[in-house]
């Protein structure tokens, strides 16, 4: 051996350590930047005064559209219902904006919509048999996007601009 | 130094594909597979360079077939669900394989291998993915019958699952069969969301487990390893026919496991300093490559290298999930999940085991462990978790 044993000793030592830090540091990285996308959608909630005013002038009213029947018992196929600015609720009860009285599977209150800034908003009222949104059921209120089928009950709505 | 270069050009080559099959899939998934693939592969080197060679000749085997599924099933992988029965089946035949007189094998009293001429396969770790996709399928279709426990929907769902405990109960592997069961029951929660099936479930474990542990000597001797592996006084050894002290008979590859690990204290010995041969150069614990893998890198790593090791699967695990948590539809969400709880189960199973958490079945470490089968079913089962998260995000930013 022509190296002295310590100074080899030593190089292991440093270089043992590099390769922790290293480990530690792609851990690090990769956590850093997988985190960023959970703070995505809201970067800060307070504006600039001027991008608030911006946002204020040209703030475009509620998303609007329609829903469309597909299939049910109790609509007609086709028959389509405005959503503007009100939200509607649908359900197996008379008050409900869209009343399908003759679905069993519906509860009284079953789904709302409502047209908010950002898109058309549905969400489940705690029903029995759950509001699906193109077969997926909906554990939180979601946004349509335009051909979303929506299913009560027993009668699909379809979405559409 | 060649094994690096040549490392290299593979991960390249893997992530090229990547990025031209699944442009939006999850990116962190696959340069964590990439380390840990490494940190495995340096570990075997400096254990037995021979065992490198082969590693990395089965390493190219896996991206190949992990680049082969990207593309047969990169425009839409969910007409796999169609094919959900014949996945369910084929998984039964694949677990059955090695009991067949001719092809099968039997190492370490478990009977898991098949063999054509040197070549040898663990058929069982392919069987994992595939049953995962007949679970995904089969739950998805019928998740709201399922939920309301009629017994005629859960017929066929019973028969795969009874027939795949029978083969793993004559194969005798334990690890296996744990981890089957624990996917099983993870997803059925996921899929039903009633909890009640997992109590039940859980409670059919138990009763089974002190069911197997009575009738079954191999079990027996497993429970008493974990429990005490050490005796002061000489009992009788079944592998010597002689009286010995437990740490020098049946728990002896368990114990020095430990004290290797305790030898590597804090910061470890680092990499090639470690004790792994006695005197003679003779390796001190059996399957140190492939089962014990954890305990050499804990040894050499230390406890903080240890924990990055365990962290980094963390991070892996976590982004699984969260795919899992994108994906649309019941299909993907289903086997997202079910492959990520599969690969967390089998890492915790056997590291729980080599540190006495658990008692120690013997399975592989995923991506680390030397062997050829298991590192081809992770990358296949990689492969499956870019597909998802690849469709979840092209969807999202439609």
């Amino acid at each position: 051996m022509i190296f002295d044993s310590a100074a080899v000793a030593e190089v292991l030592l440093v270089l043992k350590i590099a390769f922790l830090v290293l480990l530690y540091l792609f851990i690090w990285r990769i956590v850093r930047t997988a985190s960023r996308d959970l703070r995505l959608p809201q970067e800060s909630f307070v504006l600039a005064p001027s991008v608030a005013a911006g946002v204020q002038a040209s703030r475009p009213g509620p998303h609007t559209g329609r829903l469309v029947v597909v299939k049910s018992a109790d609509l007609e196929s086709g028959e389509d219902f405005q959503l503007n600015s009100a939200q509607l609720t649908i359900g197996r009860g008379n008050q409900n904006d869209i009343a399908i009285a003759t679905d069993e599977y519906a509860s009284a209150r079953h789904a709302r919509f409502e047209p908010r800034q950002d898109g058309v908003w549905v969400q489940d009222l705690g029903s029995t048999n759950g509001t699906f949104l193109n077969g997926a059921r909906l554990d939180r209120p979601r946004r349509l996007t335009v051909g979303d089928i929506i299913r009560i009950g027993e009668t699909d709505l379809r979405y559409e601009q | 130094m060649t094994y690096a270069g040549f490392f290299f050009a593979l991960y390249l080559a893997a992530h090229l594909v990547t990025r031209y099959t699944v442009p939006f899939a999850d990116p962190y998934l696959l340069p964590i597979a990439g380390l840990l693939t490494a940190i495995g592969l340096t570990e075997i080197y400096r254990l037995n360079p021979t065992d490198a060679f082969r590693q990395g000749t089965w390493i190219v085997v896996a991206v190949a077939l992990f680049a082969a599924t990207l593309f047969l099933l990169g425009r839409d992988y969910r007409r796999l669900e169609t094919y959900k029965y014949l996945f369910g089946i084929s998984a039964i035949g694949l677990l059955l394989l090695p009991i067949l007189p001719l092809l099968g094998l039997t190492v370490n009293g478990a009977r898991l291998w098949v063999h054509v001429g040197s070549l040898r396969f663990q058929p069982g770790e392919l069987a994992k993915i595939m049953l995962i996709v007949f679970l995904a399928g089969y739950m998805r279709e019928k998740r709201e019958v399922l939920a309301q426990g009629r017994l005629k929907d859960w017929g066929p769902l019973l028969v795969i699952w009874v027939l795949a405990m029978l083969v793993l109960l004559e194969t005798k592997d334990l690890g296996g069969g744990l981890l089957y069961f624990g996917i099983f029951l993870a997803m059925l929660y996921m899929a039903t969301a009633r909890i009640a099936y997992v109590a039940v479930g859980l409670g059919l474990f138990l009763v089974g487990a002190v069911g197997v542990w009575k009738v079954t000597p191999h079990v027996q001797e497993r429970v008493t390893i974990w429990l005490h592996p050490w005796t002061t006084n000489k009992v009788y050894c079944p592998i010597s026919g002689h009286f010995d002290l437990r740490q020098n008979c049946e728990s002896f590859q368990l114990v020095k496991s430990l004290y290797s690990i305790g030898h590597g204290g804090f910061g470890g010995t680092g990499l090639g300093k470690g004790t792994v041969a006695n005197l003679n150069g003779k390796e001190i614990i059996p399957d140190l490559n492939t089962d014990f893998i954890y305990s050499a890198l804990a040894q050499e790593l230390g406890l903080i290298g240890a924990a990055a090791l365990l962290l980094v699967y963390m991070i892996f695990v976590l982004r699984g999930m969260r795919i899992a948590l994108l994906a649309q539809d019941g299909f993907s969400k289903l086997a997202a999940a079910g492959l990520t709880f599969g690969f967390a189960f089998q890492t915790f199973i056997i590291v729980g085991g080599i540190l006495r958490l658990i008692p120690l079945t013997g399975i592989t470490l995923p991506f680390v462990s030397y062997g050829g089968s298991s590192v081809v079913a992770n990358f296949v089962l990689l492969a499956g978790l870019l597909l998802v998260s690849n469709r979840a995000n092209r969807e999202m930013l439609r």
